[in-house]
């Protein structure tokens, strides 16, 4: 069990996020700060390296190697990948950690870049993405890690996931038809 | 013990003051001269240029002569400096600080000063990572960095001088605003109204950077500089303003930011500022009037001491900050000449107040206003459309106008002439539907609550720019724009008006009629504010920045072009403006 998530202001948060969420969420909150921590979720020893398991249609999910050898370390997975349901409850979770006042509605990008236009600045990987959220990343995208812990973080990772690419069509045309 | 050592240093600061006020100077003619070393031009923020080489007569023979690219893409609001033959630019994030030398042929560097910038910064701005210029005093230029720090650098070697810690990032605060200097305070304030920050001003020393006071925008009296006797605001009395009208404490994250603009008027000895929106924005969770939020306060430079405030917007549910330009003018009012105060609110409205007291006398909407029907002048307040309150209880409210973007955007100051007695102003012709949510506060995440898209007002066109009467509330010419209109505006003593667009128009135009004289396409959209100088052969010449930004609104997404892993489609109420500019970072100079 990570002592991050022990904190008096992490509980406080948790009672607000329960709050603010729907019944189906708390459910999964509950199960992730129980007392036992189920055994896929990777909260004592954070991820270091992606297993270099590209979903379908994701570019660049992971850095490149020197060498092409990757680094070893633990590998990581979602232990929601493709759940429907977790998936609806990673939307509500990403307003009520006020993810939309920066990435917009539905994710489709304000002051901070776009997370539903298929493309990724770091990788697009579910791991990839966890640790953008998990440990934050240059020009201020906080770390959600501390405050949501792996398995609130793995949520709103099934959720971005979630949304659908659009056909990647790199032109914008303005010729009159 | 510390509050006696306070009093009595109180009571110094105070005598001080009264003997400063009793010694001091006539005011300086208004506008700016050869020169331009503070934000607007001048203490009364007029952006008035008392330079008249460059006419109506002229000014269809302007041409470009010089562009410099700082490098930096992103929104260039505020404006250069020009001090003893020497231009200064401030970039966006990360904050680069340039010295031309205007005496050589192409300008060469003297130096440049590229201070360490906490890119977190960019993160916890809520619009884009500007930076709305420079203030020249006592041999330095000062202005601030993104995250949360004031510098002081030699204006002739480019050396750091001193450095101080103002904001916290981590808080949310963030610092765009360029400071102002009165006598030896540097006074500045930080962005943050999206995140929750309990606003404030600060005054530093313009010899150490060492923080003289702190005063807050709202909360208890004892935060705010609020002290028996001192503060009169005009339609409102009794204590603890700042904290009763919120409800259950909720000032604590209120916002209030300040990063627009501040006037001086030497003769009464008092500061003028506007403050940001309330937060969040679902108004239900703060009911009150939420002082003072959405308004303009005026203090004392020296301790700090609150004088007087009006709030513009009470309960602001819109986002409607007051943090544009309080331009000082002397007006005559139905026959009777008035030390004004002239303002235009993101609100829709433009008001004329008695800057002595805060009394409004002339409110008018300068834009298409549907949130209200006219300012009560009796009370000061506002008469309120109740089916556009909005709120979560109030479900998805349709049709408000202006926009959050403002009926102007704050960052684009009006500019007045002393010669026509007319203002001059970018404005927005955009509406909204506003939907709000709850939130919960996080610490350094935004504090928001709300969809709001935008459509265009009446008319179709999204912007205008516009001559304004302040005595009687008129508009008195108006130039259609196809975009919102987002630069600053300059006046001149040559009856010139200057201002750009969004789709990178730089424009003059006749400051009695509004024709057009001279247009040239420079690149970007202009979001920055034109300035005046005389050269070093003794010729009038005009600057402006081009680059398009701080506001993601503007940019569309699809203006960009500088990461191939954020592409969006176009925003809907204003789907071709990447036709025609995209992002940029230049600085030019016209003249004849």
């Amino acid at each position: 069990m990570s002592p991050v998530q022990r904190s008096p202001r992490n509980l406080r948060l948790r009672r607000a996020v329960r709050l603010a969420l729907p019944g189906a969420l708390a459910l999964v909150f509950a199960g992730s700060y129980g007392a036992t921590p189920p055994a896929a979720a990777p909260v004592a020893a954070p991820p270091v390296a992606a297993a270099p398991v590209a979903a379908p249609g994701v570019r660049n999910p992971a850095h490149l190697a020197a060498d092409g050898m990757a680094p070893p370390g633990p590998s990581v997975r979602n232990p929601y990948h493709g759940n429907t349901k977790i998936a609806k409850a990673g939307a509500a979770l990403f307003t009520s950690m006020n993810c939309d006042g920066c990435h917009g509605g539905d994710g489709s990008g304000w002051v901070g870049p776009s997370l539903a236009d298929g493309r990724w600045r770091y990788g697009g990987s579910d791991a990839a993405v966890f640790r953008s959220i998990f440990y934050g990343r240059p020009k201020g995208m906080p770390a959600f890690g501390g405050v949501l812990g792996a398995r609130g973080v793995w949520v709103l990772v099934t959720y971005l996931k979630s949304l659908p690419a659009p056909p990647d069509v790199p032109t914008e045309s303005w010729r009159r038809r | 013990m510390r509050a006696a050592a306070a009093l009595a240093i109180l009571s110094l600061a105070v005598g001080a003051q009264r003997i400063l006020a009793a010694a001091a100077p006539a005011a300086p003619p208004a506008g700016a001269g050869g020169e331009w070393r503070m934000p607007a031009g001048d203490d009364a923020a007029t952006r008035f240029s008392r330079l008249q080489q460059i006419d109506a007569a002229n000014a269809p023979h302007l041409r470009p002569l010089w562009t410099f690219s700082t490098g930096v893409l992103g929104g260039h609001e505020g404006q250069p400096l020009v001090v003893d033959d020497t231009m200064y630019v401030v970039t966006p994030w990360p904050n680069v600080l340039y010295a031309f030398d205007l005496t050589r042929p192409g300008y060469p560097l003297k130096w440049k000063y590229r201070p360490d910038v906490n890119a977190d910064a960019i993160g916890e701005s809520c619009c884009d990572a500007v930076n709305r210029g420079a203030v020249f005093a006592d041999g330095k230029i000062i202005y601030n960095l993104l995250d949360g720090h004031t510098v002081a650098v030699d204006a002739a070697t480019g050396r750091r001088i001193w450095k101080t810690k103002i904001a916290d990032v981590a808080d949310g605060e963030t610092t765009t605003m360029a400071p102002f200097v009165v006598r030896d305070r540097v006074l500045v304030g930080a962005s943050g109204g999206e995140f929750g920050i309990y606003g404030w001003l600060k005054a530093l020393d313009l010899h150490t950077g060492r923080i003289v006071w702190t005063a807050h925008n709202l909360g208890p009296d004892a935060g705010m500089l609020v002290r028996p006797g001192i503060f009169h605001p005009p339609y409102v009395s009794g204590t603890e303003l700042g904290a009763r009208s919120w409800a259950h404490g909720t000032w604590k994250h209120g916002g209030a930011p300040v990063w627009g603009w501040i006037s001086y008027d030497p003769k009464l000895d008092l500061i003028y500022y506007g403050t940001g929106n309330a937060g969040p924005y679902d108004a239900d969770e703060r009911a009150g009037d939420d002082r003072w939020t959405s308004s303009v306060l005026a203090r004392r430079p020296e301790d700090g001491a609150l004088v007087w405030a009006y709030q513009f917007t009470p309960h602001d549910s819109w986002d409607y900050d007051a943090t544009g330009a309080m331009i000082l003018a002397d007006l005559t009012i139905a026959g009777r000449r008035v030390d004004a105060l002239v303002h235009f609110d993101k609100n829709g409205f433009a008001y004329t107040l008695d800057r002595a007291t805060g009394r409004v006398l002339v409110a008018k909407p300068f834009a298409h206003v549907t949130w209200a029907t006219s300012i009560d002048l009796a009370d000061g307040r506002p008469v309120v459309d109740p089916a556009m309150q909005t709120g979560v209880a109030e479900g998805n409210v349709k049709g408000i106008c202006p926009s959050l973007e403002g009926g102007v955007s704050p960052s684009s100051p009006a500019a007045y002439s002393p010669r026509t007695h007319l203002f001059y102003t970018s404005t927005n012709n955009l509406c909204m539907d506003y939907a709000a949510s709850r939130v919960s506060y996080l610490k350094g995440t935004p504090y928001i609550g709300v969809t709001s898209p935008y459509m265009a007002g009446p008319g179709g066109n999204l912007g205008a720019f516009i001559a304004w009467n302040g005595a009687t509330g008129r508009i008195a010419w108006k130039d259609p724009e196809r975009y919102p209109s987002w630069s600053g505006a300059l006046a001149t003593a040559g009856n010139v008006v200057f201002y750009g667009t969004l789709d990178g128009w730089f424009k003059a135009v006749d400051a009695t009629s509004g024709k057009l004289l001279y247009r040239f396409k420079v690149g970007s959209g202009v979001v920055g504010n034109p300035i005046a100088y005389r050269g070093p052969d003794g010729r009038q010449y005009v600057a402006v920045y081009a680059g398009i930004g701080g506001d993601w609104a503007l940019l569309a997404g699809d203006t960009r072009s500088d990461d191939p892993t954020d592409v969006r489609a176009p925003a809907d109420f204003i789907k071709d403006i990447a036709s025609r500019t995209s992002q940029g970072g230049i600085v030019w100079i016209f003249g004849l």
